[in-house]
């Protein structure tokens, strides 16, 4: 196996050289330099109000996997230069996130008065106006209740595109929320007396905001009372309970209030399992994900087995369980991700793996999710000593995960266990691969430990692994990159057996640091077996001589390689054809057409028969005149 | 009282293990478990008073080395199963004085590698690495742990081929504990079998001498025996490798099934282009 892949990158080059790495490569170099970056991220912050073409929900989960991988990379000591690049991507993303401020509302409010009731048009002028003096509170405000319309819309018209807007929104919505905003809108939105406003408000610390805001309201304008009735007399549906739950959550994570969110958290899930509405499905999912997010910071961290980590699995599973009854696949696939990352947090790997094969993981999941589940898949199978499925899973998370510079981490963290695993495949990774901007500086161990691997350094690779002991641990691929010791003696030798045509067993065993000759022998024995070398050995004489390598064109593999390509180019095609959305009943609306096509066809062709008789009539006039 | 009942059969149980008495203490151990079982203590639960866990603990320890001894793999492994909940115990529940943690899990993974299950070698050396880092920067105890270091040197060698060093550690006295002796035969018939296949690949003839040394056998007469089990040649005091005898026919019967499979490719991409088109 490895022989193959070895002799077909190497002598095989002008046709190997397109191969996987360098396919990723050729792909995610564009989109991932700092200046395309930027501007697709503006386009992405101006489109995010406009319109749903592009894939769902980018900036939420981004900011989502950035918080969950993107722990272990923002403390890993990735010092300087990582460090000025998040702040040059906190500056881009400043200068993006002004702009598009005013252009969001603008265009929100535009299709807000294009497509929604007048009264919303009026209600958000209304607020501009006063928006202006007291900017950016107020803006909040709004483009909280701005949501709640969407959400309406969604439960009316059964159309989850428009909570999936609203979720997308809570990225923009997210750095500017405040205890004050969201006692407001809770205040606003509910009557006084009622329990979910009580146990919101009570998580953000404003537990008096109605006895204040109450008297301050119907102090000051009856217009504005009149409405905030008019709105509490109003059912208020559960989807705006749980999206103003969500917007807690969000705030308390980014307070680090872990012990309330958590609390917080066990309540709303609670609630959330007595509800059964299939609307409320991707926000389910989103409160799921939180809620795991808060326990895990909890102490005790999780390989202790008292971790609170480890005691929500029972929930979780009973998410999972309900959520696969209910065919609530968004719910199912984050649910599924967070159980394989709870489980790989305490190493319980058995279990992870039992539950990859007991489970079906949706495929209907954003492409995030599949990202995140691709990748912890590609862990398990790597420990479990599957390299070529752990590549394959792993080639997909990177390629699927987010673009965004938020998204750094996670695309960090599947790139740093597929180098690895490509090393262990007997795979050198490209070059190219360490030289992207986001990766340069957190890949540099791994660049080195490539480097050692390559020319089959034992020192070198041991020092390596010596130096950046405590940076291999904390990405948990310490002992997978122990493994890789005897790759490295593999490449060593192979490199021997390339360059002498005979070379003594003693010199063997000097070059690699090894300890004995006898050592250096069954070590070469092994490598012909493994089918790593072409050569054989003289005991007598203490030799391995080399076999002249024979023309790769003659055998099998350039086919395979190919057919191999050309099924992945096809995949790709079925792949990008089936992520196309196609509009619910447009076949119908076909079908209509076609019939009314026909139907006109015949009334032609009616007419055209008449028409006969009177094309004839006119020629007769013509040949009468 | 069912704790000194429990107490005074350990006692025994450890007389018996000491003279070697293996069916008397197995004997002894299934009481054992059935006072353990009274006590509640045989899963720990959170009412399980540390005193009971101490010695749930130490009779399935014993119970897994008396297995051991027994040579009975499936019942040690039950007994490593069921001391897993109580390993995972903290430290403040359970003090770690007493515990034969490493040597009961050394001896498991020494279990797995002889059985060939380097997948679960390995999933069981990931969870040691994070509990260890996980305990709080204890990081060199594993790796001076005598008895995890065993199995783990012995899979590096056996994956890099330094079949030699295998064969220096696993005599009697490199082995850190006496159970551990008992996987030496399983690990000298495994390597001496990965030596015989390399040989057959690596060699063209090898002198019936120098084959004593390379497959670690005593005598050249053992020699003649294992190269007839295997099925290789022995003529004028060297063992020829039957090589290569399987190479001429293949050929021709491999470019047919290639012809087969290019063709099958070519009418695959035919039709999806169809599809695409």
């Amino acid at each position: 196996m490895v022989n193959t892949r070895r002799s077909n990158r190497d002598e095989s080059s002008p046709a190997a050289n397109g191969d996987s790495p360098s396919n990723t490569q050729d792909k995610s170099t564009p989109t991932r330099s700092p200046s395309t970056r930027s501007k697709t991220a503006a386009m992405k912050k101006g489109a995010s109000g406009q319109s749903d073409n592009g894939s769902p929900r980018p900036n939420g989960v981004g900011a989502g996997a950035k918080g969950s991988t993107q722990n272990e990379d923002v403390n890993m000591g990735d010092s300087a230069p990582n460090e000025q690049q998040k702040g040059k991507d906190g500056d881009e993303e400043m200068t993006v996130v002004v702009p598009p401020a005013k252009g969001s509302k603008l265009s929100e409010q535009g299709k807000d008065n294009g497509d929604d009731v007048a009264m919303e048009g009026a209600d958000e002028l209304d607020t501009e106006k006063s928006g202006e003096s007291e900017d950016p509170e107020a803006k909040t405000i709004l483009d909280i209740k701005n949501s709640f319309p969407l959400l309406e819309r969604a439960v009316a018209q059964f159309d989850s595109r428009f909570t999936l807007r609203v979720l997308r929104s809570i990225s923009s919505i997210r750095k500017r929320i405040s205890p004050d905003v969201l006692a407001k809108v809770i205040v606003e939105t509910y009557t006084s007396n009622h329990p979910t406003a009580k146990t919101l408000l009570a998580a953000v610390g404003k537990e008096d905001a109605f006895s204040g805001e109450q008297q301050v309201v119907e102090m000051e304008v009856d217009a504005e009372k009149g409405q905030s009735q008019a709105k509490s007399t109003k059912e208020i549906i559960p989807e705006i309970d749980i999206f103003l739950s969500i917007l807690v959550q969000v705030y308390l994570l980014d307070k680090k209030e872990f012990d309330l969110g958590a609390k917080f958290s066990n309540h709303l899930v609670d609630k959330l399992r007595t509800l059964n509405r299939r609307s409320l499905d991707s926000l389910s999912a989103r409160v799921y994900f939180y809620y795991s997010l808060f326990h895990e910071e909890l102490k005790p961290y999780p390989p202790s087995p008292l971790a609170p980590a480890i005691s929500i699995r029972q929930q979780l599973l009973a998410a999972l369980r309900t959520s696969v009854l209910r065919k609530d696949q968004d719910t199912q696939a984050t649910v599924t991700t967070l159980l394989l990352r709870n489980y790989l947090s305490a190493s319980h790997i058995s279990q992870a793996d039992l539950l990859v094969s007991q489970t079906q993981f949706p495929p209907a999941a954003s492409s995030n999710q599949v990202a995140r589940y691709l990748y912890y898949l590609g862990r398990i199978r790597a420990i479990q000593l599957s390299y070529t499925e752990a590549h394959e899973h792993l080639v997909g998370a990177s390629r699927k995960s987010p673009s965004s510079a938020t998204a750094a981490g996670f695309y960090q963290a599947s790139m740093k266990l597929l180098v690895i695993v490509e090393l262990l495949m007997g795979d050198i990774p490209d070059r190219a691969i360490f030289r992207q901007p986001s990766l340069e500086h957190a890949l540099q161990p791994y660049f080195l430990l490539v480097q050692a691997v390559r020319v089959g350094d034992l020192e070198g690779f041991l020092k390596v692994v010596q130096v950046h002991n405590s940076t291999f641990r904390r990405d948990g691929n310490y002992t997978l990159i122990l493994r890789l010791r005897q790759n490295v003696i593999k490449t060593g030798v192979r490199m021997m057996s390339l360059s002498y045509s005979r070379i003594s067993l003693r010199d063997i065993c000097l070059r690699l640091g090894l300890e004995s000759e006898e050592s250096a022998e069954y070590i070469v024995a092994k490598a012909i077996r493994d089918g790593v070398i072409e050569a054989t050995l003289d005991h007598e004489k203490g030799f391995m001589k080399s076999k002249d390598v024979g023309d790769v064109y003659a055998t099998r593999e350039p086919g395979e390689a190919f057919h191999e390509r050309i099924r992945a180019c096809l995949a790709l095609h079925d792949e990008s054809v089936k992520a196309m959305r196609f509009p619910m009943n447009q076949h119908r609306l076909e079908l209509k057409n076609a019939q009314e096509a026909r139907e006109r066809e015949r009334e032609l062709a009616k007419e055209i028969q008449e028409g006969d008789i009177d094309d004839d009539d006119a020629g007769g006039d013509f040949d009468g005149i | 009282m069912a704790e000194q009942e429990l107490s005074s059969l350990l006692k025994q149980i450890h007389q018996t293990v000491g003279s070697h008495d293996y069916e008397k203490s197995q004997t002894l151990l299934s009481k054992a478990k059935l006072a353990l079982l009274s006590l509640n203590a045989l899963v720990p639960s959170p009412t399980t008073s540390a005193s009971s866990l101490a010695l749930a603990r130490e009779t399935l320890e014993l119970g897994a080395i008396v297995s051991i001894r027994r040579q009975d793999p499936e019942s040690f492994t039950r007994y490593v199963q069921q001391l897993q909940p109580i390993y995972d115990l903290p430290s403040d529940v359970l003090s770690q004085e007493g515990s034969n943690q490493s040597r009961i899990t050394g001896l498991y993974l020494l279990l797995l590698l002889s059985q060939g299950d380097y997948a679960g070698f390995h999933t069981v050396l990931e969870s040691l690495e994070t509990a260890v880092v996980s305990n709080g920067g204890s990081q060199q105890s594993l790796e001076h742990d005598v008895f995890i270091q065993y199995p783990v040197k012995l899979e590096q060698w056996l994956m890099e081929g330094s079949y030699d060093r295998v064969w220096a550690a696993t005599k009697s006295e490199r082995v850190p504990s006496e159970e551990y002796g008992v996987f030496s035969d399983v690990l000298v018939g495994t390597i001496r079998s990965e030596i015989a296949s390399c040989s057959e690949k690596a060699y063209p003839s090898l002198p019936i001498s120098n084959a004593k040394n390379l497959f670690f056998l005593e005598s050249e007469g053992s020699v003649i025996d294992f190269a007839n089990a295997r099925g290789w040649i022995v003529q004028d005091g060297r063992i020829f490798f039957p090589l290569a005898a399987e190479q001429g026919p293949r050929n021709e019967k491999e470019i047919l099934a290639t012809s087969g499979t290019v063709i099958e490719n070519t009418l695959g991409y035919a039709r999806e282009l169809e599809m695409i088109v």
